[in-house]
């Protein structure tokens, strides 16, 4: 936390506002406070998992429905070993032109493969998660896909409660900015 | 737009609240351009049509009478993103 945090907001001041007058009945409407989970030990001695709504996956895997009209509740484990040649995106709700020619700038693995070989952070999960962030149905989302990635990035993390109200508020923040 | 929003749309039988989050769905958010992306998949499923082409009708058939009523509507919305890629005038800023 810096010291010019504020736990009585959430990202961007007014965003939901804003989303709800372009478009009348959003589900953009919660609006309770998700803290910052602290670190509680070095970051070099802590294990790193991503979680990105980007729509990257492995090749080879189904790829998300990004026709659906309520969306896609689905997610996909990448291998946090993978080559970005061994990822593809499916996602037509942002630019992907500048992913594809370097997965780095949406999906940052190869950093994070460099910071875990030089021993910034301690390791990497064995799977990082992803999904899309077209997702029309709040509590659909929060009972599936942020419980099942919760689950499937392991029990430390499955206790955290806070870490699946983060991964809600998250899909929202790209669903407000990206795909409506 | 909420699905409740949706719901209760289609309990009270508001079909313009429905169509114009279909037009955004189809076009990112921008519903203009959603209305011509619905009339641009209708403009090339029957462009491929004109020339009377052997199509696999017994296939359509059984599709229709052996698949969901679910199953055929999401294949109508994949149907529409064929159609447009198709097209050769892809809005959409990723890829399907």
């Amino acid at each position: 936390m810096t010291a010019h945090s504020d736990e009585t907001k959430q990202l961007r001041p007014g965003l939901w506002e804003t989303v709800n007058e372009r478009y009348p009945g959003s589900m953009i409407t919660k609006d309770d406070f998700v803290p910052l989970a602290p670190l509680r030990k070095p970051l070099s001695e802590s294990r790193l998992t991503f979680v990105s709504s980007a729509g990257v996956q492995p090749k080879g895997t189904m790829p998300f429905d990004v026709g659906h009209p309520v969306g896609d509740y689905s997610f996909r484990r990448v291998p946090s070993t993978s080559n970005p040649s061994d990822l593809e995106i499916h996602q037509i709700k942002y630019p992907t032109h500048g992913a594809v020619n370097d997965l780095n700038v949406i999906f940052p693995i190869e950093r994070w493969q460099e910071l875990a070989a030089e021993g910034v952070i301690g390791g990497l999960t064995p799977n990082f998660f992803s999904f899309i962030g077209y997702n029309m149905d709040s509590e659909r989302l929060e009972r599936t896909l942020a419980e099942d990635i919760a689950e499937g990035s392991g029990a430390k993390f499955q206790l955290h409660t806070r870490y699946r109200k983060a991964a809600m508020h998250f899909s929202q923040y790209m669903a407000a900015n990206f795909n409506l | 737009m909420s699905l409740q929003y949706l719901k209760e749309a289609v309990a009270v039988g508001d079909t313009e609240k429905l169509i114009r989050y279909v037009r955004l769905h189809l076009g990112d958010g921008n519903e203009a351009a959603g209305r011509k992306e619905i009339d641009k998949a209708w403009v090339e499923a029957l462009k491929l049509l004109l020339d009377v082409p052997e199509t696999d009708r017994e296939f359509i058939l059984k599709t229709l009478a052996e698949r969901d009523a679910a199953t055929l509507a999401h294949l109508f919305f994949h149907l529409h993103f064929y159609l447009v890629q198709r097209s050769g005038e892809w809005i959409h800023d990723g890829t399907l």
